[in-house]
């Protein structure tokens, strides 16, 4: 059982770097949360804190009702997964399992047993006498989540735990970390900069850009409702599109307007930026929503010179050059587009994104 | 094709051995020559081989007894006669045991101040500690002969000349440094995450540093080993300062005193010489399996 609360915190380095901004954040008793940004983000940082591994310089961090900001590690009922494995070199894939337990003074019969369960869990018991050297990535991996799960921590922590993997073992990787969850009960941080596993792991997403945070919420609401241009574009395949241009009002409709580009906001946009014609925004197109069309465009699509064409198995990616701006689209197999041609791609408007020129956040939050 | 290559691997052997010859060569003409008499080893030309091999000069050194050169004996003291043995001979053995006394202390108090030293500088970030390991090797570019005055008179203020304690003291101001540069710089080729996990694993720093980095340090714990040994039991300036008697005199001081008599027997000298390498060859047979194991398990990366 474990509820961690993040009050204020913060993470100052005594050069004056601050790695760590102010960060106010729940996570619940059984939450699968994920930390995602790139590197440098401040995602490990946090991860290290809930650790204690690293000092909070500012702010309160609880497990529960208890202050945890000056306990030790070996104090904490966390355990940790990291991307570099990190197994004990010289001892067996059994005793780097049963180090923890034996480190917290369980009796001999129980740490066997307990780790015989991990193993049989992970399928790794042939292994239980090898050294890591005589493993492969992907064993090496379980090893390194059996020697987490053995102890049944209340919290589980992971820190990139797949990017060494390949991108196949990484897939069914991601799905048996998933069970994991369900079947342990307990509370998840998973630290990433992989879109794809935040999204398909998260119970809730934090995304973090140079040690502040940027939006939490569920994976459809972080896809969905991204609250500014940075969350929007760490997230999807190929990331969204931005476009430079200005609001035109029309009566009682809100277009974007680029050049010969016009297009009809969507009412909840509309509503919010009525009346702020002239105003410069930037809009935000997901890759995939767009469709072929035939046909006039009524405000509802855009016409572009096709610069390139890239096949990928289930789809096609087409980069499209609109009114200056290249701009990169997923469309179906089934439209037939040449390079140097132009393409008349209609835009599924209920799902634009619009921000401010200036301060990059979403006009519709 | 096959010809050069047989050509560089004859030059390298041609190279190794002439290095091999360049380095045992002395060690050889040491123990071969302590097998000979006063007589033969000073023969033209010299033999490599003892023609006719004696233990006298062990056995001299092992049953050397009080020696007052007078009158009536001064006879012997002719080398010619092959009866000379110096006159402080029987402090040799006295002498190497001081010896192993202070290069034990020395490897030991080394280590239990190097190690944990090296894995803060290594693994705990804290304000001064780039400047602290510069610090600690800056210590280390000033020869000893500058320090000899002022090691002189802390150790003589202290109460500690003609000590075994005060030789201790000053060589580990020596070792020290160089050991924990050694291993720090080791304990940083070992991955943060190791000790990231055996903290979250449930061990203290001290039980982080005991039971995940020392077993894999073993290769730099044996170089270091086998540094502060050799230098304690080689070490002559200092002790040359800080000792009078057989109280605290070392073996490189005895043997040295051999060549102050009225007379120099090279063959006692060179018996003495053949000891005083026996035992950093026992610690260095001792500690080869480490060396390797030691090697093969750093080698694994986590």
């Amino acid at each position: 059982m474990a509820r961690i609360r993040f009050e204020g915190v913060g993470k100052n380095y005594p050069n004056g770097f601050v790695a760590l901004e102010n960060l106010n954040l729940d996570i619940a008793d059984k939450e699968f949360l994920v930390l995602l940004g790139p590197s440098g983000c401040g995602k490990s940082t946090t991860l290290n804190m809930i650790a204690g591994l690293e000092d909070v310089t500012e702010g309160n961090l609880f497990f529960d009702n208890d202050v945890m900001n000056t306990v030790p590690p070996h104090k904490r009922d966390v355990s940790m997964v990291f991307q570099s494995y990190a197994l004990y070199p010289n001892k067996t894939v059994y005793e780097n399992i049963a180090f923890g337990l034996r480190m917290r003074k369980h009796p001999k019969d129980e740490i066997d047993k307990r780790v015989r369960d991990a193993a049989r869990r992970l399928e790794i018991e042939p292994l239980l006498e090898r050294r890591p050297d005589q493993l492969s990535g992907g064993q090496r991996q379980r090893v390194a989540l059996g020697r987490a799960i053995v102890r049944q921590p209340s919290v589980f922590l992971m820190d990139e735990p797949l990017s060494n993997l390949d991108a196949t073992l990484r897939i069914s990787m991601r799905a048996e970390i998933k069970q994991l969850h369900q079947v342990m009960q307990t509370t998840f941080v998973y630290v990433t900069h992989d879109q794809a596993e935040a999204l398909t792991l998260a119970d809730r997403i934090v995304v973090m850009r140079s040690g502040v945070v940027q939006q939490i919420g569920k994976p459809d609401d972080i896809y969905e409702r991204p609250r500014n241009m940075f969350v929007a574009s760490f997230l999807g395949n190929p990331p969204i599109n931005f476009m430079d241009g200005t609001l035109e009002v029309e009566g009682d409709r809100v277009l974007f307007r680029r050049g010969a580009l016009a297009l009809a906001l969507p009412p909840h946009i509309a509503d919010r930026v009525a009346g702020q014609a002239g105003r410069a925004v930037v809009l935000g197109i997901r890759a995939e929503d767009v469709a072929s069309h035939s046909g006039a465009l009524r405000e509802d699509g855009l016409q572009g010179r096709i610069l390139s064409v890239l096949p990928v198995g289930s789809d096609q990616f087409l980069e499209v050059e609109v009114e200056g701006t290249r701009l990169f689209f997923r469309v179906g197999k089934e439209g037939q587009y040449k390079e140097g041609e132009n393409a008349t791609l209609k835009v599924n408007l209920n799902r634009l994104h619009l921000f401010d020129k200036q301060d990059s956040q979403s006009l519709v939050w | 094709m096959k010809i050069p290559h047989f050509g560089r691997r004859a030059l390298l052997f041609a190279a190794s051995m002439l290095f091999a010859i360049y380095v045992l060569a002395p060690i050889a003409w040491l123990v071969s020559s302590s097998f000979q008499s006063e007589a033969e080893i000073t023969s033209v030309p010299p033999h490599w081989i003892p023609e006719q091999p004696t233990l006298e000069n062990f056995t001299t050194i092992f049953t050397a007894k009080d020696k007052v050169v007078t009158y009536e004996n001064r006879r012997e003291g002719d080398t010619a006669t092959g009866g000379f043995i110096p006159s402080t001979a029987k402090n040799l053995l006295p002498s190497m045991l001081n010896s192993l006394i202070v290069a034990v202390a020395v490897v030991i108090l080394n280590l239990l101040v190097s190690v944990p030293a090296a894995y803060a500088l290594a693994k705990i970030r804290f304000i001064g500690r780039s400047s602290s390991i510069y610090f600690m090797l800056t210590t280390r570019v000033i020869p000893d002969i500058a320090l000899v005055v002022p090691f002189f008179l802390f150790v003589q203020k202290l109460g500690l000349l003609d000590s075994k304690l005060s030789l201790i003291i000053t060589y580990l101001a020596i070792t020290v440094p160089f050991s924990t540069f050694i291993l720090t710089g080791y304990f940083e080729s070992l991955p943060d995450d190791l000790d990231k996990a055996a903290r979250v694993d449930g061990c203290s720093r001290l039980q982080t540093l005991m039971l995940v980095y020392l077993p894999l340090a073993m290769p730099s714990l044996v170089a270091v080993v086998l540094f502060t040994f050799l230098t304690s039991w080689n070490e002559f300036l200092l002790a040359l300062m800080f000792t009078q008697t057989l109280a605290s005199q070392t073996m490189p001081i005895v043997v040295a005193s051999f060549t102050s008599d009225f007379n120099i027997s090279f063959s006692f000298i060179n018996a003495a010489g053949v000891l005083a390498i026996v035992p950093p060859v026992v610690v260095a047979i001792m500690f080869e399996r480490y060396i390797v194991s030691g090697l093969t398990a750093g080698a694994v990366k986590g």
